[in-house]
């Protein structure tokens, strides 16, 4: 599944699930303009790890709070490489205040999970319409659907994303937009992006999995948690030339763990 | 008399959601906190009858995206009614706004109106309610919070926030005895002038599309609302009931039943 000649943004890819999709698109062969604010180290080195692959990519600076640094980061993209034809909206705060946010801390936490997603999606549609293809991708989180009980706001924009992804795939359906989000669970972003094949558990799991003499089943019916690379892979296939009858879906992808 | 004691705090008494509701509730009983921006002057025939019916009301304004705002009308409640036993939070405001070109300004006032009122207010009402360990919070929501309007995609987020706030409160205050759920609500007489889009037509024939060819009113929201507050629903926490008459069950335009003769087809 190629994705020879298309251009991506993507939001927060110095970190984690961001830089794991970026990764993944690049090695698939889509140009990818590396969206970040805070980890600019993190960025560098998924700069670096595509350069390696012999892949294409640049780096774009933008809170994503900010509407005029969001069109500036779009515009570079788009200039720079042509045209974008894939957004994944990925950079989230969270901030594990539970219900203790204080009102401005709410509205830090709306402004960049859900309006910036949002402002994301303006910034990037007069290219694709452009071209009459897109592929917008939102990574949301299960928390879309269970609470968290450590982040009452988190869960707030995650339940919200939902909304904004079903609205944005009926409007903007008539232009070849498809919008669809993908809901990870326990995804590992320790160590950042690293291609891991090997089954990871978090230690205290393993550790109370030991004590209760319990398979680690018990927590993820695969056997372990989840990986940036799960989160790419799933991001690259609604990217792809395959999907052009997908849109407004809600992916859950956490191994089966809500299903326990 | 089911909330005999009870004190009720309606987050907007104005609308016709917050009409319905202060009535019945004051029937059963309950003293009413009432914030209403027009100070009361919107619904004075209505709080006439609440005091007709014998029951107590402290009408205040405040400006509910606050946090400090919704702590001072609490302790004035405090003071004249006693503790708030019961939120119902009926904010809802909609506005139309574009995936594509709207505007920032639009998007805020109608995410502030409807999302975050309900978490300042729940924050709120739910450590005083912590203290007692117990209570009852009712959220008014509305199919939007899973059913896109094509209209205001604003409208549609801010009530998925509020179904996830819903379920966050049901698992923290419910440690604390109190319970949370929500209500989505579904189409009233009217709706289809509010929701107008050009993309979804889901309000076409609305009334048709419930299978029973009859729409619900302010009052059997109202009925939902005294049933969730009162210690009758003690195992309901973290549902969201959606109350529509079945509306959202229907699937294209198939087998409608048409209104009775008398039911003024649209």
């Amino acid at each position: 599944m190629s994705l020879a000649g298309r251009v991506a943004l993507v939001t927060g890819a110095g970190t984690g699930i961001g830089q794991g999709v970026a990764l993944m698109l690049a090695e698939r062969g889509a140009k990818v303009a590396l969206g970040y604010h805070s980890s600019d180290e993190g960025a560098k080195d998924t700069l670096r790890r595509i350069e390696e692959l012999g892949g294409e990519a640049m780096l774009v600076r933008a809170n994503v709070a900010i509407r005029t640094e969001i069109e500036a980061m779009a515009q570079a993209a788009a200039e720079r490489f042509g045209g974008l034809g894939i957004l994944v909206n990925n950079a989230a705060l969270q901030l594990n205040y539970n219900f203790d946010h204080d009102d401005d801390t709410y509205d830090r936490q709306i402004n960049v999970n859900l309006k910036g997603y949002w402002q994301c999606i303006q910034a990037v549609v007069p290219y694709m319409k452009e071209k009459g293809f897109g592929r917008i991708v939102n990574i949301s989180s299960v928390h879309g659907k269970r609470p968290t009980d450590f982040d009452t706001v988190y869960a707030m924009t995650k339940g919200a994303i939902k909304m904004l992804t079903r609205e944005s795939a009926i409007e903007l359906a008539k232009y070849g937009i498809t919008v669809n989000a993908i809901e990870p669970g326990a995804i590992r972003v320790g160590r950042q992006g690293t291609k891991e094949t090997k089954p990871f558990v978090p230690p205290e799991l393993a550790e109370r999995a030991r004590e209760e003499r319990r398979d680690l089943r018990w927590k993820f019916p695969l056997g372990r948690v989840g990986l940036p690379s799960d989160v790419a892979s799933l991001v690259c296939y609604i990217a792809s030339d395959e999907t052009e009858f997908l849109t407004g879906a809600a992916i859950r992808l956490d191994g089966g763990s809500m299903l326990l | 008399m089911r909330l005999q004691g009870k004190v009720v705090f309606v987050t907007d008494a104005d609308g016709p959601s917050g009409r319905a509701i202060m009535l019945r509730l004051a029937a059963e009983g309950a003293s009413l906190l009432l914030n209403s921006a027009s100070g009361g002057a919107d619904v004075a025939a209505e709080l006439e009858k609440v005091r007709e019916l014998g029951a107590d009301a402290l009408v205040v304004s405040a400006d509910l995206r606050r946090s400090s705002e919704a702590a001072r009308i609490l302790d004035m409640a405090d003071e004249r009614l006693g503790a708030v036993d019961v939120l119902v939070h009926n904010h809802d405001r909609v506005v139309p706004i574009s995936v594509e070109t709207g505007e920032e300004s639009v998007f805020a006032d109608v995410m502030d109106w409807n999302a975050k009122t309900a978490f300042v207010c729940a924050k709120a009402v739910g450590k005083r309610m912590e203290a007692g360990q117990k209570g009852s919070i009712v959220f008014v929501s509305s199919i939007h919070a899973e059913k896109p309007t094509g209209m205001s995609f604003a409208y549609s987020a801010s009530k998925g926030a509020v179904k996830m706030l819903a379920r966050e409160a049901a698992v923290v205050l419910g440690r604390h005895g109190v319970r949370v759920n929500s209500i989505e609500f579904g189409p009233v007489e009217g709706v289809d002038s509010v929701f107008r889009s050009d993309i979804s037509l889901l309000y076409d024939s609305y009334r048709y599309k419930v299978p029973d060819g009859v729409l619900g009113t302010h009052e059997d929201l109202a009925e939902l609302v005294l049933y969730l507050a009162s210690d009758e629903a003690r195992y309901l926490n973290g549902a969201d009931i959606r109350m529509d008459g079945g509306f959202l069950m229907h699937y294209l335009d198939f087998k409608m039943k048409k209104p009775h003769a008398a039911g003024g087809a649209p």
